[in-house]
């Protein structure tokens, strides 16, 4: 069977009034070279005719797979797969979540369902943030919580509207929740498209290296804060059996409250490198590209989630340390 | 009967194959560049402009077609290729359509509502759902609608006064319906690979599972005694004499190998086509499990198929564009 190309996905996430709308219009008017589909969840917001515009419902869907937080966008898998029918027509595909949207049915339909699967890869999880009013937010809303968790790249915006030492402190909170993203400070949802579009975020092969932004001390704890991350890292190589074995456990047991991991791994008489990533319970890992010459070997991971006990994983984590 | 792909008619195409139909002699096939390819007996063929987009679904009527699009127009096209719009609700991407010979009634879906045009020129009547329409049936008289949504099926008798809906429960999203030709039984595919039914005279449960992919086409056959299935390696039949499949096992026919993505179901005889995810193309007689492979392997899925009525014609499409109709016309000897 021959298959074509498939199209990345890039899902925008953000809440009421953080500036998504002001990015799609952006993406959809600049000239870049690229047609897009536009998933949206309101029509009426883009002030755009365009037949490459779609709207959308979301129906959160619960599966019947005895996976209890596994849930999919059943709009979604009908949507991309009708328009996967249009070909040629469009290069890739961006949907808008609303602003109370849990990110993880978006993230779990390109795992779960296999014809999304077969025709489209999602790219990257792209969160929309207020500057001013994101402290709030975040401790009215489990929703702007999980949509930060879940990014990979985040645009803190209207920073023209914040002063410098806002700024700062609301970038700790969110590298608090989560550590992986990248941040850039926009006004006017202002970024270069390529820094949001074809980042290959969940793509094994391209997730090279993780480089968790840790926390600076001094800042006082947030209660709110009911999302961590815990990352952890040895020089020491990794026994592949039992570390396959304490993935799946953990995100089985645990996957409810683990929203994402992420993972590279020195494998004990492997020559590539061991690549996983996660969200809740579902996971994607294989051997990827060959570690470099004189390139140092290491192995790091990351779990971003709720009620984590950092002990226990990190004993996980020790346990996997061939001997 | 032996069987021979006598000369074929290749229709150059490079649009996802959506839908093929009969009305009479002539073959259409539904396609993802918003035509409709009309081929007439003699071998001509005429490309239909009927929607801004993807012509999503389609169906044969008496005396021609009709096709669903995601410009959110349904559109009546006859056999001379001459098309009129019946409905056209802007945004919404109309996936789903049915017509009932029996009644003359057209039944099509966009988002969570149904339309029912008991007869043509008459008014839509509309069905609301609590969640999209997923599939849609007409039972053996067209008097009765089934539709296949999140967490079961409504059955509708759209020519009530005040239509209102009898829920057929059963849990996770079911993603099309067929009605058994004998009325007795609804048959869902469902998202997990699997498949629900009920027989509607004690709404007894019945459950279908092990396929390795989705099981999207479900085709009865043999006067309702059986009903295949695609969406395994072979084509996966479920008896469905007497009371149904309850306790009894799946006969598995046809090529062994590639998936199974569509089928049709010989309108006289006992052959079933079989379309696969190669790009192969194939007639299994049942009862002998004899198969021929009458498309080689190549390019990508097979993605529709429909017979003629007297069954001597076999309209293909697939993913990648190629198309075509067979002729089986016996030849004298």
């Amino acid at each position: 069977m021959t298959s074509t190309a498939a199209i990345p996905v890039t899902v925008l996430t953000g809440y009421l009034g953080a500036g998504k709308t002001t990015l799609l219009n952006r993406i959809l008017t600049e000239q870049h070279g690229k047609k897009y589909a536009v998933i949206v969840n309101e029509f009426g917001e883009i002030g755009i005719d365009n037949d490459l515009i779609v709207d959308a419902d979301e129906e959160v869907f619960e599966m019947n797979n005895g996976c209890i937080c596994c849930t999919v966008r059943g709009d979604l898998i009908r949507i991309l797969s009708n328009l996967m029918k249009r070909k040629g027509k469009f290069d890739a595909i961006l949907v808008e979540t609303t602003g109370l949207a849990d990110p993880s049915p978006v993230a779990q339909t390109f795992f779960v369902d296999e014809d999304v699967r077969a025709k489209t890869k999602l790219d990257a999880i792209v969160t929309v943030v207020d500057a001013r009013h994101i402290e709030q937010t975040l401790a009215e809303a489990k929703e702007a919580r999980e949509q930060i968790a879940f990014a990979d790249v985040i645009l803190l915006n209207k920073v023209d509207l914040a002063d410098a030492a806002a700024l700062e402190r609301v970038e700790a909170v969110i590298r608090r929740i989560n550590p992986l993203a990248v941040i850039h400070r926009t006004k006017n949802s202002g970024v270069a498209l390529d820094e949001i579009l074809d980042r290959g975020a969940f793509d094994l092969e391209r997730i090279l290296k993780i480089e968790p932004h840790f926390l600076e001390g001094g800042h006082h704890h947030d209660h709110n804060d009911d999302i961590q991350s815990f990352s952890f890292e040895t020089t020491k190589p990794m026994n592949g059996e039992a570390l396959t074995h304490w993935l799946q456990m953990t995100l089985q047991t645990k996957g409810q409250d683990i929203l994402r991991s992420k993972g590279i791994f020195d494998i004990k008489g492997e020559t590539k490198r061991f690549v996983f990533q996660g969200v809740h319970m579902l996971m994607d890992g294989d051997l990827t590209g060959p570690w470099k010459d004189g390139e140092a070997r290491r192995s790091r991971m990351v779990f971003i989630g709720r009620n984590l006990d950092q002990d226990e994983l990190k004993r996980g984590f020790d346990s996997c340390i061939a001997a | 009967m032996t069987i021979t792909a006598a000369p074929a008619q290749f229709l150059a195409t490079d649009a996802f194959v959506t839908a093929a139909a009969f009305s009479g002699d002539t073959a259409a096939l539904a396609l993802g560049d918003g035509t409709v390819r009309l081929v007439a007996a003699d071998g001509s063929e005429k490309a239909i402009a009927a929607h801004d987009g993807s012509a999503l679904a389609l169906t044969a009527t008496a005396d021609g077609f009709v096709s669903a699009g995601d410009d959110g127009k349904v559109v009546a096209i006859g056999k001379d290729g001459a098309a009129t719009a019946l409905f056209h609700a802007k945004g919404k991407w109309i996936e789903h359509i049915a017509f009932s010979d029996a009644s003359g009634a057209l039944a099509f879906a966009g988002g969570k509502d149904a339309f029912v045009l008991l007869k043509p020129g008459a008014e839509p009547r509309r069905l609301t759902h609590a969640s999209s329409v997923m599939g849609l049936a007409f039972d053996p008289k067209g008097k009765r609608l089934v539709t296949a949504h999140y967490n079961g099926v409504s059955l509708w008798w759209p020519g009530a006064e005040n239509p209102s809906a009898t829920f057929l429960e059963w849990k996770g999203s079911h993603t099309g319906v067929v009605w058994h030709p004998g009325g007795d039984f609804i048959v869902t595919s469902m998202q997990e690979n699997a498949l629900h039914g009920w027989r509607l005279s004690d709404k007894q449960h019945m459950r279908m599972a092990g396929y390795p992919t989705k099981p999207k086409s479900l085709v009865f056959f043999a006067k309702g005694k059986w009903l295949a299935t695609s969406g395994a390696e072979s084509v996966v039949c479920w008896p469905f004499d007497g009371k149904g499949p309850m306790g009894k096992s799946a006969r598995e026919i046809g090529p062994q190998g590639s998936i199974c993505t569509v089928l049709a179901a010989h309108p006289k005889q006992d052959l079933i086509a079989s379309g696969h995810a190669d790009g192969s193309l194939w007639i299994t007689r049942f009862e002998t499990d004899k198969t021929a492979n009458v498309r080689p392997p190549g390019g990508e899925a097979v993605s529709a198929l429909s017979w003629r009525e007297d069954g001597n014609r076999l309209a293909f499409g697939c993913e990648d564009g190629a198309a075509g109709v067979l002729n089986f016309e016996p030849v004298a000897r």
